[in-house]
């Protein structure tokens, strides 16, 4: 049973709080969404922001690594569809800052936030894109396990932040499909490409393997997460998931895995591996992994850098004078 | 830094001309004209549209879950509903009142 | 003037002039859109940083048009043009070429002196005599009226908001505007195509170009720079230093190995 803490309770009796909790469990329940003008406990509000927050950064700072090679892209087929995946990562991003927003925070504390270092991002951005192969694994294999949560949240008892993820899932299946033409096109090129791919795979395996967040084990959030269906699946599970769907795509690739315990039991229809380094996993999600600094300080740097024009454009929708043009 | 936040507008595109617009999400714009440029690529870049409305979030007034239940058909409105009425598709002498025939 | 329905129809010197314009037309496109892309994730906000990389894509998948019309013209497959002539076989205007350096107000007004010259180039390309350049010209066309729209709310917008975003956009104006004039750089394919009706002389195209922005700035409360001297020589291969660290960008991957797929 949750229950209430003082502050949470409103003007509520502890009765009435208890009534308004089932009611709420008991929607949830029925498979129905709970809209932004709904009671909702406070526990429900701070983790939705909380996650949806998180999210948005991530989006916003997945535009970084992929956005650096957006110059270097070698091909005009290649060019423009990265131009516009990130496009697609930065329009994500405007999705959920605006479903974190119907909670409360407004989007520029969101993102004032972030670049004060003070929120999180998804792991995986805190690492460098080294060559051009990392583009191609980050859409196909980040953007592929990115699916398995977001497809999972989607179904979640949130309205907007479900009716956000339907949409985003929607464009990330372009991205992985477009990622994993570009493995392909990779592992049956030049030799040389192919060793670069698997360069980029070795160096990306370990934080993808963290990216669905830590074991069942040890995570702290996942079980109020599940019985309020903010989150569908825990961790392990997804992680199973992803190894399922993708593993055998790696192999058929001829490319291997940097983990020499995987395998995969038939009988169970389970995944071995070795355990992530969850210590480095916290250590980076905290601001210490060798990209954090620069993520942060890129975001603050953009922000910064428009800060007259949004400015500007207030002052000019204040006065009102500016005629929309006609096209011709 | 000042506070740059911007207003919202809520977007609803129509598909095709004779198509109903629908709601399809909100941007942060200054003014109407520049919530119609933003939403354009924002919500038009992939999916077809010939036309799109913005609103100013504080334009919509809406009802209230809590009354939710105002709406629910309780008593019967079949009335209401072309399956609330039913004959049959052709008249057999068994359904004509004895009196006619006398 | 009777319509040239194939590029079999040509005559060589017109020929030799056709591909010296659709050059002109594709690498400005090409370094313009990836000039833009480079703003991609890192734009004031949200919404126009979607809107930009928007513009971005059209610009390249127009310079691929212009491309593709080369390689039917008997020149190299788009990505080998892109992605392998060195800066002095680039035939862009140096507008295109000028690096961002984070310039907000440079960027989107050297957008919209770009869209509005395309705009008044592809109108007359419409009018041309040569067909396959006139049906690409109207598609191209139909996306360069966002553009125009875009580049137009931001520029009135900006122009008159506050002391800062004024003054920004108007050393912006000055900067930009000698470039801009670079687009019009005669070219000894002038007399040719103006001959054969497919485009009017590159004066001609400027006149129009400046009736058009000049109520447009003149609303901003920009003042237009009246001795501006244009920029040449980007039509004939002299480019700022700054399209070659852009070439290098773009080409490194491609240089690998120009034989490989990617």
């Amino acid at each position: 049973m949750v229950t209430a803490v003082a502050n949470e309770l409103n003007g509520l009796s502890p009765q009435e709080y208890d009534h308004r909790l089932a009611e709420f469990e008991a929607r949830i329940n029925r498979g129905e969404k709970i809209e932004p003008a709904d009671w909702m406990p406070d526990q429900y509000r701070q983790q939705l922001i909380r996650l949806i927050h998180v999210h948005a950064n991530s989006e916003i700072c997945g535009a970084l690594p992929e956005g650096k090679w957006i110059p270097h892209a070698p091909t005009f087929k290649r060019k423009m569809a990265l131009v516009a995946k990130v496009q697609d990562e930065v329009g994500h991003a405007q999705l959920l800052y605006r479903a974190a927003e119907t909670l409360g925070p407004s989007r520029e504390e969101l993102i004032e936030s972030l670049i004060a270092g003070k929120s999180k991002f998804s792991n995986v951005f805190h690492y460098p894109s080294e060559t051009w192969a990392d583009v191609a694994i980050i859409a196909w294999l980040i953007d592929g396990a990115a699916i398995i949560n977001q497809a999972m949240m989607s179904e979640g008892s949130y309205g907007p932040y479900a009716r956000a993820l339907k949409r985003i899932c929607y464009e990330e299946a372009f991205h992985m499909k477009h990622g994993y033409e570009m493995c392909f096109t990779m592992a049956t090129g030049t030799r040389a490409q192919h060793e670069m791919l698997q360069e980029a795979l070795d160096r990306w395996w370990a934080p993808i393997m963290m990216f669905h967040g830590p074991s069942d084990k040890v995570s702290t959030h996942t079980k109020l997460l599940v019985r309020w269906r903010i989150k569908l699946k825990t961790n392990d599970e997804q992680r199973q998931q992803f190894l399922n769907q993708f593993v055998p795509k790696i192999f058929d690739l001829k490319l291997t895995v940097p983990d020499k315990s995987i395998r995969h039991d038939k009988e169970t229809n389970h995944w071995h591996y070795a355990e992530p380094d969850w210590e480095e996993f916290v250590r980076v999600v905290r601001g210490g992994g060798p990209m954090s600094r620069d993520r942060i300080a890129t975001r603050r740097m953009a922000h910064e850098n428009g800060q007259w024009v949004r400015e500007a454009l207030a002052a000019a929708a204040a006065g009102r004078s500016v005629p929309m043009p006609s096209a011709n | 830094m000042t506070d740059t936040q911007w207003p919202i507008y809520e977007v609803f595109h129509q598909q095709a001309r004779g198509d109903p617009h629908m709601y399809v999400g909100s941007v942060h714009a200054t003014d109407p004209e520049m919530a119609l440029l933003l939403a354009k690529e924002q919500y038009a870049r992939r999916q077809a549209c010939v036309n799109l409305w913005v609103v100013p979030v504080e334009a919509i007034t809406a009802s209230d879950y809590e009354d939710a239940d105002m709406f629910a058909h309780e008593t019967d409105k079949s009335y209401r509903e072309s399956w609330g009425y039913k004959t049959p598709k052709t008249i057999r002498s068994k359904d004509v009142d004895q009196d006619q025939s006398s | 003037m009777k319509p040239i329905e194939s590029f079999d129809d040509l005559t060589t010197v017109t020929r030799d002039a056709l591909v010296d314009l659709l050059y002109r037309l594709g690498d400005d496109e090409l370094v313009l859109g990836h000039r833009n892309s480079e703003w991609t994730g890192l734009a004031p906000i949200l919404e126009e940083d979607i809107a930009f990389s928007s513009m971005a894509q059209d610009e390249m998948g127009h310079a691929q048009v212009y491309y593709q019309m080369l390689h039917a013209l008997g020149e190299p497959d788009p990505d080998t043009i892109a992605f392998s002539r060195k800066p002095r076989e680039y035939r862009c205007a140096s507008l295109v070429s000028l690096a961002n350096d984070k310039n907000w107000a440079f960027c989107l007004l050297r957008q919209f002196l770009y869209d509005a010259s395309e705009t008044v180039r592809l109108t007359a390309l419409c009018e041309g005599t040569l067909v396959p350049l006139a049906q690409a010209a109207r598609k191209i066309r139909s996306e360069e009226k966002y553009h125009l729209m875009h580049g137009r709310s931001w520029v009135l917008r900006l122009g008159n908001a506050t002391d800062e975003s004024h003054e920004r956009m108007q050393t912006a104006l000055y900067e930009a505007y000698p470039h801009a004039l670079g687009l019009f750089e005669p070219t000894a394919a002038d007399e040719p195509l103006t001959l054969a009706g497919i485009c009017p002389r590159e004066e001609e195209l400027r006149r129009q170009w400046e009736s058009a922005v000049a109520p447009v700035l003149a609303d901003a409360g920009l003042e237009q720079p009246e001795t501006a001297q244009a920029a040449y020589g980007g039509r004939v291969g002299h480019h700022p230093e700054s399209l070659t660290s852009l070439l290098n960008d773009m080409q490194i991957v491609y240089k690998i190995d120009p034989a490989a797929k990617w």
